[in-house]
């Protein structure tokens, strides 16, 4: 009795600055893109860690705006995670989003917001969403995309992507030289083949 | 009698332009001789387009059987490509990688052609229609940029487009209508959409082809029929046969380049050079995300634009475009040394612009 | 008893017979030590047998070797299943190459009058061998696939322990009969070596590659014909070089390829949920394109469009719409209370301005960087765009549909009644656009 009370009574304290206050939450984590932009001199957006590019607020897909009934449970759900360790499946964040939330937890995430350097660290160093090979607080510290296997520091990802491929680089050089060799070989004897004709008797 | 002179004269020309004793296998190929001297490097640029273009053609019609040129779908066509069709990813970074060499391989060709002065008579043609397959390569790049659909495509296409109705601010009258009446026809309506979209696709996969390869066939024969020029002002006494020696050479730099294309398209996205939000897909009703740019291969007018006036620009370019065209007249007394100076000055203009032009712009712009 | 004697006491009598009689051999008989060239007899037979024994033969044993030395790299190499199949499939060509020479040159040993002056009964027994221990390979190849990634582990072990003189057959005493055939036949086949032709394996004519062709020719030919009998020779050299490179890099580059090439054209096999992941993010495309057409049809027929209630406009944050061109437009709030309505649409290039107002009243075109004043809609001095963003009419309405307030054209308000709580902004076609 009164959990359905207290599961109620939060989605309406929910729901209310939801609608009421759209302006008022727009920004509420725009410290993390902020720090992340001055620091990899990238342009960023809200995709990084929400679902839809412009941020949460909106009618849109992954927006509150647009969501269900069980979609609003499921975000009630995230933004209760207060401690980490939780499975958070929030409609308006994305993988990374939620990867977050669940790692470190809400309330350390908010407190965050004024050390926003210090969420790479808390994301452990083992974590890569897309598995690009670059972890994931890496891609975070260099405004690429966790989630995009193509997006990342485009060093890293040549030489992560080489020795990932190198049994295929090491087969295409073989192939070619090959190749290169026994076309060159059949060039020249068409050449010789011609010479020989061609000369007098 | 001035007609029958002058169709005299014309006749003159293309008979002096394509002799026809020449057109046979002995002096096309296994006569042909390749001189030898310091820059005998320059002379595989012309192939290594060739090359670049042939594997885009490739990649090109590989991508075909899954792009879908309308707007809901473009670019979710695109991102199908890359995610779930088997070397999808790889034949689109191809496309992509290779479409930037192209256009490098072309403008160093160019450039080495003005400075070993290869466009002397007999070979003026070759020379315009380089220029014209030049042009036709910035076309390529400027109608393939809009096709995946993204943010910085649609975006920079507006910029592009919008510079071209910027000239009927300097028109008097009612021709200062005109530079928008032909970009609505470009557009194909009022903004960029589904209309430019379809245009562009058009151009793009059909039109421009058709156009290249009509004129790459002229070009080629032509050079095969006059052979290699000398590119030095002394006769080169060392000659190499072009049948097959600098073939088996030419063979094995494509080889290399080959190699080199497809590890770094293997390796490495061509997407990860710009932000992320710029390869959302294209969102008409929000705002334009930050770092709009066009290709590096537009960089040499783009960052120009940004700086100094529109008219000027405009002037320099439309004057540049007529002057590359008329290069074997304009500069037929001129002396090979100065014509290298004038292509070295203007590669380290195109090297500076390219790879400077931001931090220019931020210098000058102050921020 | 029977598996020690295979796998451990031939393998050493085969190698010592082979070492001590091929060094007896070379001491006493040193120009035996040749393959004995029946080229000057019967070259053509020899040209389609040789060629192709030889650089069949030549591969595999390689491929051999390089497994039987280098086990642990192979081993990784050849857990990728494309390096695998090429492996695999370059192995079983070469084979055939192998049996096709061979083939050709046991018809030419028994069919030639002239070879078989020069044939003597070892001959006939190395082809014999070779030719079973060829197709023992093969067979071994096909039943037991794939043995380039299982002899890693298992053959190569056996060998080293012979190497290293502490002979351990276990690894191979379970193998099938084919693979103990092929062993002893590899055995027999070293022992035989010095006892035959085969020694001419001793001689390894590497500088053969590099050096010019060597023939046989009658000696009474024309200068100029034997010159030009030199060309075709070198030149038919040159072909097969290059016919043998082009197709094993062809073979190479289609086996890494073409699977991938016509997984490419039959598409890619998705899950459902793969499936239902690309559907879902198509159907939210064509959402907002038919969003899109709709807004494009509301203002071809609506005389009005609503944006939104005064209450939702904000004087910090602007709320984007679409204005009868299908522009991008800013809804603000006025320091009056009143909708501040500006064209969203850069006079620079075209871009769409960003929504959030400065603390000094500015709005920025992140394209080129141009900041816009919202209530005047002038462009900074220094900006690269020169007009100002123009203002929109709008007109409030409250629930009725009666108007309210609205803009004038000079910019003024006119307002008919006080209360404007619960009204909604809208923006109006102009007059001359009405029908």
């Amino acid at each position: 009795m009164t959990m359905r009370l207290r599961s109620c009574l939060s989605r309406f304290l929910l729901v209310v600055p939801v609608l009421a206050g759209c302006v008022a939450t727009a920004d509420a984590y725009s410290e993390f893109q902020k720090f992340v932009q001055t620091r990899s001199g990238r342009a960023i957006n809200c995709a990084m860690c929400h679902a839809n590019s412009d941020g949460p607020d909106g009618a849109g897909f992954g927006q509150i705006g647009g969501l269900s009934p069980e979609e609003i449970g499921r975000l009630n759900q995230a933004r209760a995670a207060f401690e980490p360790g939780q499975a958070v499946d929030s409609p308006i964040l994305n993988k990374f989003g939620n990867h977050i939330v669940a790692t470190i937890g809400k309330t350390r995430l908010l407190e965050f917001r004024n050390r926003p350097e210090e969420l790479a660290a808390a994301l452990g160093t083992t974590s890569d969403l897309d598995g690009d090979g670059i972890p994931d607080w890496r891609e975070y510290l260099d405004g690429t995309h966790p989630l995009k296997k193509t997006d990342g520091n485009p060093w890293l990802l040549f030489v992560n992507n080489l020795s990932r491929y190198r049994f295929h680089v090491i087969m295409i050089v073989f192939a070619t030289v090959l190749t290169i060799y026994g076309l060159a070989n059949l060039l020249r004897g068409s050449s010789e083949v011609h010479d020989a004709t061609q000369e007098p008797k | 009698m001035k007609l029958s002179t002058t169709i005299g004269l014309v006749a003159d020309f293309v008979a002096e332009r394509f002799p026809v004793t020449k057109m046979n296998f002995a002096s096309m190929v296994a006569k042909k001789e390749v001189p030898v001297h310091k820059m005998s490097w320059a002379y595989y640029l012309g192939g290594l387009t060739l090359f670049f273009f042939i594997v885009q053609v490739v990649t090109g019609l590989m991508l075909l059987f899954y792009y879908e040129p309308t707007v809901s779908d473009a670019h979710a066509s695109v991102e199908y490509i890359t995610e779930y069709v088997s070397g999808g990813a790889l034949v689109r970074n191809v496309h992509a990688w290779s479409s930037s060499a192209m256009i490098l391989c072309v403008i160093a060709h160019l450039m080495t052609t003005f400075a070993m002065k290869a466009f002397e008579k007999p070979r003026e043609l070759v020379w315009v229609s380089g220029v014209i397959l030049l042009f036709l390569a910035f076309g390529f790049g400027f109608t393939g940029y809009l096709l995946p659909w993204n943010q910085i495509a649609v975006n920079a296409t507006k910029v592009g487009l919008q510079s071209i109705e910027e000239v009927g601010n300097y028109l008097p009258g009612a021709l200062s209508e005109l530079p928008r009446i032909l970009r609505e026809t470009i557009q194909g309506e009022a903004s960029v959409g589904q209309a430019t979209l379809s245009r562009f696709y058009a151009i793009h996969v059909v039109v421009l082809p058709l156009m290249v390869m009509g004129l790459l066939g002229a070009h080629l024969f032509s050079v095969q029929l006059h052979g290699m020029s000398k590119g030095v002002d002394r006769e080169s006494r060392k000659k190499e046969k072009f049948f097959p020696t600098f073939m088996v050479k030419d063979l094995t730099v494509w080889g290399v380049v080959f190699l080199v294309l497809f590890v770094v398209a293997l390796c490495l996205p061509f997407e990860s050079f710009f932000a992320y939000p710029l390869a959302e897909p294209y969102n008409p009703l929000g705002s334009t995300p930050e770092g709009i740019k066009p290709e590096w291969y537009f960089f040499f007018v783009y960052y120009p634009l940004e700086l100094l006036p529109f008219w000027l620009i405009f002037l320099v370019m439309n004057v540049g475009a007529v002057v590359l065209l008329l290069v074997p007249w304009i500069f037929r007394g001129t002396s090979r040394k100065t014509l290298r100076t004038i292509a070295i000055a203007a590669a380290v203009y195109m090297v500076v612009i390219t790879v400077f032009g931001q931090s220019i712009y931020e210098m000058l712009k102050g921020q | 008893m029977i598996d020690s004697l295979l796998f451990v006491a031939l393998p050493y009598v085969a190698v010592a017979l082979c070492v001590v009689a091929s060094v007896f051999r070379y001491r006493s008989d040193r120009y035996s030590y040749s393959a004995m060239s029946s080229q000057f007899l019967e070259h053509r037979g020899l040209q389609w047998g040789s060629a192709p024994w030889h650089v069949g033969i030549i591969l595999i044993l390689a491929g051999h070797i390089a497994i039987f030395l280098f086990p642990r790299l192979s081993a990784s190499l050849l857990s990728v299943r494309p390096v695998l199949l090429v492996i695999e499939g370059a192995g079983i060509a070469f084979s055939v190459l192998c049996v096709a020479g061979l083939l050709v040159l046991i018809t030419r040993r028994l069919t030639s009058a002239r070879v078989q002056a020069v044939t003597s009964t070892m001959d006939l027994i190395v082809l014999a061998v070779l030719l079973v221990q060829v197709v023992l390979g093969i067979a071994v190849a096909v039943h037991y696939r794939w043995g380039a990634a299982w002899g890693a582990s298992t053959l190569a072990p056996y060998l080293r322990s012979l190497v290293r003189l502490q002979p351990d057959s276990s690894f191979v005493t379970d193998m099938p009969m084919l693979v103990k055939v092929h062993i002893v036949g590899a055995w027999v086949f070293i022992a035989l070596i010095p006892f035959s032709r085969l020694v001419h394996i001793f001689s390894i004519p590497l500088s053969y590659l590099a050096r010019a062709p060597q023939l046989v020719i009658w000696s009474n030919l024309r200068r100029a014909e034997r010159a030009l009998a030199m060309k075709v020779a070198h030149s038919r050299r040159l072909f097969v070089r290059g016919a043998a490179a082009t197709v094993s890099g062809g073979v190479l580059l289609g086996a890494g390829v073409l699977d991938k090439l016509a997984r490419f054209f039959h598409g890619p096999a998705l899950s459902d949920s793969q499936q239902a992941e690309v559907m879902e993010s198509r159907l939210e495309r064509i959402k907002s394109t038919v969003e899109q057409r709709e807004l494009e049809l509301e203002r071809l027929k609506s005389d009005f469009i609503r944006i939104g209630t005064l209450e939702e406009l904000d004087s910090k944050k602007g709320r984007y719409f679409t204005d009868y061109e299908m522009r991008p437009a800013l809804a603000f709030r006025g320091d009056d209370g009143m909708p501040l309505l500006i064209s969203a649409k850069c006079t620079h290039l075209g871009c769409t301005v960003a929504s959030d107002v400065s603390d000094d009243g500015k709005i920025l075109c992140p394209c080129h960087i141009s900041w816009f004043d919202v209530r005047t809609g002038a462009p900074d001095p220094g900006s690269p765009a020169r007009a100002p963003l123009p203002h929109l009419d709008w007109v409030l309405m409250n629930s009725e549909g009666a108007i309210v307030a609205r803009r004038m054209p000079d910019g003024g308000t006119a307002k008919e009644e006080a209360d404007l709580a619960g009204t909604s902004v809208y923006i109006a076609k102009r007059r001359g656009e009405v029908a």
